[in-house]
């Protein structure tokens, strides 16, 4: 007999794990590259995602090596150049069936996407495994308060098409990990810990009793259901004692670079229907910068604007959404201006970091960004040549300066996604799977 | 604090439910949520000892914590408790309730509790055997009972209604068919139908619509929240204040505006303060029925120019239930340069590369019989400084001009009411339809048919079909 599926309704209107301490200045070496104790500094990942990609002829430099020099499009990122390593000629290696999709799911996870049966209605898909950020998570996320953080910018997203195109962090097919557009509701969940508990108030200890009840529940119920609905609720399972470990963790200590600020008031609403792109991204970009500061993740996604997303850059004179202009011939130069200044932005996220001291060095000697989009050129849908950049030295582990590294070959674009996890100190093996499987790395930007 | 927003998935909120798990960004929200209904609950001296439904003795009495969540649970968890949750639940509370010397801040973990359980927040659907039909799955009364109340009422069963299912009176298709009457005709029941319209209609989205600022300066939210409300005012008064033939929907010939929008239709209004008013329009105007509308009409357009293709591609999937194929990839769209050319002629230039023209004349034959509708639903004559030309002719569904032909064409078409019964299932179930409950839904069809299109009609009989009550062989669904 067939069981019915677990369903889901929105109805409400209206301790034990060992949370890391943060960072303190007097725990490291010397040289900033370890902890007193010979432990080393963490390191952090984090994808920066933007919707319907590049101008080709005007992102790619033209020289390969050490000796290539800013194109229009990597012109904002001149005051942190040596910690970029710019990745060409890589192609997407999924089955190419749709547009978009096959990018998304194809530079954010290396598996095929999973087209959900339409019978007539709209077409959708989701992952068909975990997203590079979640890997990571499991891998350099397990001692921190936040496993890691969803950050988004533009709410212009395509949300009719399923899983794939409206989130870029997922744990697996049926568990896409819900983003946060608002600074202000950020700051409060990031640093909600910060404020001193009374230890006399039972109240936290409760709400852990509570969460515990609720995992009896979960588990009762699991024993009533199939295979694939017992799975969703192990996925449940582990966001509440995530949540639970949050209650009870310990307040962050503040160090030099670990500074509490004013809470934002920034909360992404938009003026007379406008989005404010700047300033939205700006908190955002302060808030991951303090949020690894101060250890509480070290995992994060930052969706910019979204795939086939409808982003409109009233900030540099245009009224139309980026994916229509992308598909208008007559209209690159404002597809162009559309990435430079997306570049911009993200420019402001990295020097953000490189201005936080840790140790001796800074954010960026200890991370690695992999910033990318769900298309090579939106005009036409191509997966092949894809614009790629691998951000920060990650301890030491990328060439530094950075270098244009160019596959003659149409390299495996996963094979990036690798070398970031390794990078990061993830022990893994593979990444992605049929033609998105690599176990390769691309050692051309390995130091 | 707000609970998380759901993820759409085939069209359908409730099958993004049915599929995706929850985050932890999305449990922690739930336990906000939850702990903030139990503390407004609770600090609310008046009502509070309703809510519990008997007189706390003292600051610790077990039995009226017993009584509190025996009560309580059924009636969020839409079921009795078992032993082994009554205890755990009751346990729960008198350790809060001593923790505090407090008896109802002990009963607000409780209440917080039972709200973040899987209990509370899945619809929770195992089936019984069918004693009628071996090998057969079926809703057991109270599982039925909640699936009947959040598809007609949005919100979980009234004690009435779960006592009934108790005493098996939701075991018959007749059984079931008279409740349902009597939940549509609750006032709940147009508020979630005109949750599911907003669905189905994508009106949702109008609150997030960009437009060009300077193409279209009367445009801001005010306006777009009206266009909301005008299609809303419309299937009120056809469903509810009417009891009318859906079809209406498509071609009618009157609607509904505020100054807001009878500015931007260019329609005389009697004066009015804030309201609506129905106002019927000119027989010789291309508006008519929601292919008219505003919300439409600007959705499925760009921020500065209209959208054939995105029109077209909505009537197809969204009213016609039908697929359109993805553009094949790497399709080089390059277009010899369009300055000055209409949206028609870029569209038919687009045509001449045969693998767009396939899928694209599916889509923008609809579309282009609405040009004369621009970006924010206003009548023009001109695109690009040329005269429209906004005939269309349809291999499937005939030739017409403006919207309201274009709804009279599809109002004549069996797949429009079909496509919104099978859209009425799948919000109601969380699934899409497969083939097994293709017979049902047909039936469903038939009798929505012979009642005269009454949407009250295919709300009762969605309910009491079989694809409702029982279980069907589910692609997706494990054993």
């Amino acid at each position: 007999m067939k069981r019915f599926p677990l369903n889901r309704r929105t109805l409400l209107k209206g301790l034990g794990a060992a949370v890391a301490l943060p960072t303190l200045d007097a725990m490291l070496n010397s040289h900033g590259t370890a902890y007193a104790d010979g432990a080393p500094v963490p390191k952090r990942f984090a994808t920066f995602f933007f919707g319907n990609g590049v101008i080709l002829s005007r992102w790619r430099p033209a020289a390969t090596g050490p000796s290539w020099s800013l194109t229009e499009e990597l012109a904002p990122l001149v005051n942190v150049k040596s910690y970029v390593n710019v990745v060409s000629g890589y192609k997407i290696k999924i089955p190419n069936l749709r547009g978009h999709h096959t990018g998304a799911a194809g530079i954010l996870s290396g598996y095929p996407f999973i087209a959900l049966p339409p019978g007539g209605a709209p077409y959708n898909s989701k992952f068909g495994g975990p997203s590079v950020d979640q890997i990571a998570a499991d891998a350099i996320g397990t001692t921190t308060t936040f496993p890691s953080i969803q950050i988004a910018v533009s709410k212009r997203l395509t949300r009719g098409e399923g899983p794939t195109l409206q989130f870029i962090s997922h744990r697996g097919p049926d568990s896409p990990l819900p983003q946060e557009f608002n600074p202000a509701a950020l700051f409060s969940r990031l640093f909600a810990s910060f404020t001193a508990h009374d230890p006399t108030d039972p109240r936290d200890r409760l709400r852990a009793s509570v969460l515990d009840a609720v995992k009896e529940d979960t588990r009762r119920l699991q024993a009533k259901l199939g295979a694939s609905d017992r799975a969703r609720l192990d996925a449940h399972l582990e966001s509440i004692n995530e949540v639970r470990s949050r209650i009870l963790a310990l307040p962050p200590v503040l160090t030099s670079s670990c500074v509490l600020p004013d809470p934002p008031t920034e909360d992404n609403h938009d003026i007379g229907g406008i989005e404010q792109l700047e300033s939205v991204s700006r908190v955002m970009s302060d808030l991951l910068a303090l949020a690894w500061a101060c250890d509480l993740t070290r995992v994060a996604s930052y969706q910019f604007s979204g795939s086939v997303g409808s982003t409109v850059y009233s900030a540099i004179g245009q009224t139309d959404g980026e994916h229509s202009l992308t598909h208008d011939a007559q209209r690159q130069n404002d597809v162009h201006a559309a990435v430079v200044y997306v570049m911009n932005r993200f420019a402001y996220l990295l020097e953000k970091l490189k201005a936080s001291q840790e140790g001796s060095g800074n954010l960026l000697d200890n991370s690695c960004i992999l910033f990318s989009s769900d298309v090579c050129e939106g005009l036409v849908h191509s997966i092949t040549d894809y614009p790629i950049l691998v951000v920060g030295r990650a301890g030491g582990f990328f060439k530094y300066p950075g270098i244009h590294h160019r596959s003659m070959t149409s390299d495996n674009t996963s094979d990036v996604l690798l070398t970031c996890l390794r990078a990061v100190g993830a022990n893994v093996d593979s990444v992605g799977s049929e033609g998105g499987l690599s176990t390769a790395l691309s050692t051309g930007i390995i130091a | 604090m707000t609970p998380p927003p759901d993820t759409t998935v085939n069209g359908w909120d409730a099958i993004g439910a049915a599929q995706l798990s929850l985050s932890a960004t999305s449990v922690d929200k739930y336990e906000s949520s939850g702990q903030q209904a139990a503390e407004i609950a609770m600090n609310d001296a008046g009502a509070r000892d309703s809510i519990l439904g008997c007189v706390p003795q003292s600051s610790s009495d077990p039995q009226c914590m017993n009584a509190f969540v025996a009560q309580f649970g059924r009636r969020a968890w839409r079921r009795p408790l078992s032993a082994d949750e009554q205890n755990s639940w009751a346990s729960v509370g008198n350790g809060a309730a001593a923790a505090y010397g407090d008896f109802y801040k002990g009963a607000a973990f409780v209440i917080a509790g039972l709200l973040q359980s899987p209990n509370f927040l899945y619809q929770i659907e195992i089936g019984e055997a069918d004693p009628t039909s071996p090998g057969r799955l079926r809703l057991t009364g109270n599982e039925l009972a909640t699936r009947l109340s959040f598809f007609l009422t949005g919100s979980t069963p009234s004690e009435e209604l779960m006592s009934a299912a108790e005493r098996g009176e939701l075991e018959s298709a007749e059984g079931i068919r008279l409740w349902a009457e009597t939940l549509v005709n609750q006032p709940g029941s147009r508020e979630a139908m005109a949750h599911f319209f907003d669905e189905l209609f994508q009106l949702r989205d109008l609150s997030q619509m960009s437009k060009d600022p300077v193409a279209f300066p009367s445009f801001g939210p005010a306006l777009a929240s009206a266009m909301r409300d005008e299609t809303q005012h419309l299937l009120d008064s056809l469903v509810w204040d009417q009891d009318g033939d859906f079809r209406r929907f498509f071609d009618a010939d009157y609607t509904f505006v505020n100054q807001d929008l009878a500015a931007l239709y260019g329609v005389a209004v009697p004066p009015m303060c804030d309201g609506f008013a129905r106002v019927t329009l000119p027989a010789d105007s291309l508006r008519g029925g929601f292919l008219g509308q505003a919300a439409f009409l600007a959705l499925m357009a760009h921020p500065t120019t209209s959208s054939p293709t995105l029109r077209g591609k909505f009537v197809r999937e969204k009213l016609l239930c039908q697929n359109i194929p993805p553009p094949p990839p790497n399709v080089d769209t390059n277009l010899p340069n369009t300055e000055g050319m209409t949206t028609r002629q870029k569209l038919l230039a687009h045509r001449q590369n045969p693998s767009c023209a396939s899928c694209h004349v599916l889509m923008d034959d609809i579309g282009l019989g609405l040009e004369n509708f621009d970006a924010i639903g206003q009548f023009r004559t001109t695109d690009s400084g040329q005269p429209i030309d906004a005939s269309s002719a349809l291999d499937d569904l005939g030739s017409f001009t403006g919207a309201r032909e274009l709804g009279a064409l599809l109002a004549a078409q069996p797949q429009l009411t079909e496509c919104l019964t099978r859209n009425l299932f799948r919000a109601a179930t969380g699934h899409v339809d497969t083939l097994g409950e293709s017979a049902p839904l047909n039936q469903v069809h038939a009798s929505f048919a012979a009642s005269g299109f009454s949407f009250k009609n295919a709300l009762v009989e969605t309910a009491a079909s079989e694809a409702f009550r029982f279980g069907a062989a589910q692609a997706a669904s494990s054993q």
